[in-house]
């Protein structure tokens, strides 16, 4: 199982919760998933070509995706995703 | 002691990139080692970007205020850092065994004081800046207020309480 941390703007897609679980062999496979247990996540993530949105960030573990294989990232068991937005102030 | 030595051609970079964008906010980094900054990383605000706003942790009256804008207006009150261009930003920091000091805005209509938003998402950021083996950086404020005379200020925020960081020219 993988664990994945849900920031706060998209907890209303996961019913509130701040972590969920998949079972997912790579980044790409996992935001399948979720997306089907929660419709209209992979919108909020991936832009209409399949791309990480800009201001989403993915680690796996302790390190962005785009230093890895991007959505192509194997994930394995155990391995904690966690789902941040950007940087951002007013 | 200074917090940290910020040699005045960069503070004159930041506020260049301030004026720069005017109205609008502009964002960045500053990196380099020990107390040392040698390296700003202009970064592009992206909060005019389609969907962006929904997808930052902005606290409930930001959403408010931003909703009732042009996109090309929230960039005068709020920024969104363009994620994959921190990403190149941080890789060049790697590379060149830089360390990420501070994280910078500009407030072209206000004092340099964090805003409301700015403390909540420092607040959000705190943990993941641990988890991702990065040190806590200093947030630094250019303001525009006075259009003849930019203010700069800095500040460590930590566990939502904002106190001042010493920050001194070479
Ligand atoms: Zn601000």
């Amino acid at each position: 199982m993988i664990k994945v941390r849900i920031p706060t703007p998209l907890r209303p897609l996961t019913k509130g919760q701040g972590e969920v679980e998949a079972q997912a062999g790579s980044i790409a496979s996992m935001i399948e998933t979720l997306d089907q247990a929660h419709p209209g996540l992979k919108d909020r993530l991936c832009d209409e070509t399949g791309e990480l949105r800009r201001f989403v960030n993915i680690y796996v573990n302790e390190e962005d995706i785009r230093f890895l294989k991007g959505k192509e990232t194997s994930l394995n068991d155990g391995d904690e995703v966690s789902i941040v937005p950007a940087i951002a102030g007013g | 002691m200074a917090d940290l030595v910020i040699p005045q051609p960069i503070l004159d970079e930041l506020v260049a990139h301030a004026r720069a964008l005017d109205p609008y906010e502009c964002c960045g980094f500053l990196a380099g080692t020990g107390q040392t900054v040698s390296r700003v990383y202009r970064i592009k605000n992206i909060v005019s970007l389609e969907g962006a706003a929904d997808a930052a942790a902005f606290d409930e009256a930001k959403v408010q205020h931003l909703s009732r804008l042009t996109p090309d207006e929230r960039a005068e009150i709020a920024f969104i850092m363009d994620a994959q261009e921190m990403f190149h930003a941080v890789k060049d920091m790697r590379k060149n065994g830089l360390t990420l000091q501070v994280v910078y805005h500009s407030h072209p209509h206000d004092p340099a004081r964090p805003s409301v938003t700015d403390i909540k998402i420092a607040d959000d950021w705190e943990e993941n800046w641990a988890r991702l083996n990065l040190t806590l950086p200093i947030y630094l404020l250019i303001s525009l207020k006075d259009k003849t005379c930019p203010d700069i200020r800095a500040y460590w925020i930590k566990k939502g309480a904002v106190t001042p960081a010493r920050i001194g020219p070479a």
